[in-house]
């Protein structure tokens, strides 16, 4: 019996190129700017938005902590669709009506009625009130 | 796969439960909050029923679940009332004094889901048959665990165990995936039959072994063994004595249930001494070095939770004798059988470690926790049924004839000599001499010392103290049911790899 150990490394040869590159792309875009672009510094140019409007205030201030909240909420949402597409590109090969569609489609209303535990945590929490 | 759903019903019964005390916990009506730890028992009383009628599962161990599943609920039970004012002290002062209480300022619905998320990811650890859900299962024991010790106390020490604790947790779970990752590739399954049956015709194989012992490295962290025991003092101090309680029983039972899986897959033999020779020089070189760190270790402590601690680590020492020791071959008795020893002990600490934390943890001077052992200097003169149960779990810890850690050691011990391990179990010997050395200088200082006034009180949240009386009585109770008792560890460990010509290799993929 082959095992995966011991599998041909010869179909992830093209990754490695890929990674190859990805990684010549970077290095020659960055060198080549560096030795054939012009450098004329001022003022002007060296402002966050070049030719755009001017920045007020520092990007370093505090943000209130609602906004992570909002955050952690929205990864809830982003979570779920990562395992809801999948899920859906798949779900169609499976035959109507079978048993085993009955059960993939039980797994997928699990997995929303525990995002609607959060939802309903969150809101009991007080993370949907903004004053 | 809907089968499996008959032996997951009482991790069903808590998850509804833990959705529940999600939100009771936060209910802006008192009475309603006050009910939250009284619906978390209900439900751990009602999944502790589901566990024991459940039927056999898929695993190596197919009788593990009732045993483990009934075990956890009851710790669960008895860890309970200890939780009570851990979180929200303040808080809940307020809105006596008639403050608006505030959902995002209270703790009590994520301390009390926690608590039943933690119970039962190690339900699930019981029920694991394969290497993906193992490893689910262990991060959803683990997970919890390492928010808890963070919002269990306000001080800075609590915040700097709970992050030490998860960046190690961290590190050891990268740990064991990666070896079951290896598992994987050696086998070409993640079903952990199907792995014991492919080692057993085929042999480990280099990078089966890889797998094996790079698994058992990870999840030593679990069980706190050396050398993967240095956040075990600092997150046990750090947290409150209710949390550190837990956490001395709870990522422990998942280790264990863990390791006899992998060291399952790559098997013991039919006689019990078959253990390939890396494997098992491991787990004694192990199983050696965290007995004797750990009992040395508790000698220098003055802060009892520290001496616990490392007593921790030391009573793991004590139960991976057991596991090199393995099931002793077909219809051995319970003294052969080392890895009931282990499930057996895994009760019996589980009982009387909690006595001691709980007794810690009942007494309070201005809000703090009783920690150093000049605290509880004189405690049976001053609070006599406190005192009275510390005396009785460390003596049970130490081993004390006839005392209910007695009978689990006798176990630990008589296995190891018949798996033919006499070496190991003289350094068991030689610790349990060590132990007795710390627990017996905290029975003095309970016992013997003249009372002092330490300024320590009960605390006013007096399910703590039933939480230590219940510890030192289930110490002495269940002393008396050990022979029915031993008899289910016996049969809980029944070790049942599949035989390799039935091993379903073909199918393993396709229906999971």
């Amino acid at each position: 019996m082959t095992t995966l150990a011991y599998a041909d490394p010869s179909p992830y040869l093209p990754i490695f190129f890929m990674i190859l590159a990805a990684i010549g792309f970077a290095v020659l875009n960055i060198a080549g700017s560096f030795i054939l672009g012009p450098k004329r510094l001022g003022d002007r140019k060296g402002e966050t938005y070049e030719s755009g409007m001017t920045p007020i205030g520092t990007a370093r201030k505090r943000f209130n902590v609602r906004f992570y909240l909002i955050a952690m909420v929205f990864l809830v949402f982003d979570v779920e669709i990562i395992f809801l597409y999948p899920w859906a590109a798949t779900y169609t090969l499976l035959d109507p009506g079978s048993e085993q569609s009955l059960v993939w489609l039980g797994r997928i209303l699990f997995f929303l009625f525990t995002t609607v535990v959060a939802y309903l945590y969150g809101y009991r929490k007080g993370v949907f009130k903004f004053d | 796969m809907i089968e499996k759903l008959a032996i997951v019903w009482p991790e069903i019964i808590l998850f509804a439960t833990t959705c529940v005390v999600m939100l009771t916990g936060q209910w802006p009506v008192c009475a309603v909050r006050r009910m939250t730890p009284w619906l978390a028992a209900v439900g751990l009383i009602a999944a502790i029923g589901a566990a024991m009628a459940s039927p056999p599962s898929d695993g190596l161990y197919p009788d593990l679940v009732p045993y483990a599943k009934s075990l956890v609920g009851i710790m669960g039970l008895m860890i309970l009332p200890l939780l009570a004012g851990t979180v929200d002290r303040e808080l809940e002062a307020g809105v006596a004094r008639g403050e608006r209480f505030e959902p995002l300022r209270s703790n009590g619905a994520e301390f009390y889901a926690f608590f039943l998320f933690s119970l039962t990811g190690l339900m699930l650890v019981a029920s694991s048959d394969t290497l993906i859900w193992l490893f689910l299962a262990l991060e959803l024991t683990s997970l919890p665990t390492y928010m808890m010790v963070t919002l269990s106390s306000r001080s800075t020490r609590a915040h700097e165990a709970g992050v030490k604790y998860f960046f190690l947790g961290a590190l050891g779970a990268a740990i064991f995936l990666y070896g079951f990752t290896l598992l994987y590739g050696a086998t070409g399954s993640v079903n952990i039959p199907t792995i014991a049956a492919h080692f057993a015709e085929h042999g480990l194989g280099p990078i089966g072994l890889a797998g094996v012992l790079i698994s058992l490295i990870g999840l030593f962290f679990k069980i706190a063994a050396v050398p993967m025991h240095f956040y075990t003092p600092d997150v046990y101090q750090g947290a409150a004595s209710p949390v550190s309680a837990m956490l001395a029983f709870v990522p422990k039972m998942a280790g264990f249930m863990a390791i006899f899986m992998i060291v399952g897959s790559a098997g013991w033999g039919p006689d019990g001494t078959g253990l390939p020779v890396p494997v098992e020089a491991l787990l004694w070189v192990v199983a050696a070095m965290t007995m004797t760190v750990g009992n040395v270790l508790a000698l220098l402590q003055s802060s009892v939770k520290r001496m616990m601690a490392y007593s921790s680590i030391a009573h793991s020492g004590y139960m991976l004798v057991g596991v090199i020791a393995g099931p002793g071959g077909d219809g051995a008795s319970f003294w052969r059988n080392g890895l009931a020893a282990v499930l057996f002990y895994l009760l019996c600490y589980g009982v009387m470690n909690l006595g001691v934390f709980a007794v810690l943890a009942s007494l309070e001077r201005k809000g703090q926790e009783a920690d150093d052992i000049d605290d509880i200097r004189g405690l049976v003169r001053t609070h006599p049924p406190l005192g009275w149960s510390m005396v009785i779990c460390c003596l049970a810890l130490l081993g004390f004839p006839p005392l209910l850690g007695f009978i689990g050691k006798v176990g630990l011990i008589t296995s190891g000599i018949t798996s033919g391990h006499l070496a190991l179990v003289i350094i068991l010997a030689i610790n349990s001499a060590i132990a007795a050395l710390y627990y017996l200088r905290l029975v003095a200082a309970v016992y013997l010392e003249p009372a002092s006034d330490t300024g320590f009180r009960p605390s006013r949240y007096g399910s703590r103290q039933v939480a230590a009386l219940v510890s030192a009585g289930g110490v002495l109770v269940l002393l008396l049911m050990s022979n029915r008792l031993i008899t289910a560890a016996d049969d809980a460990s029944r070790y049942a790899p599949v035989a390799p010509e039935t091993a379903p290799y073909a199918e393993a993929g396709a229906n999971n």
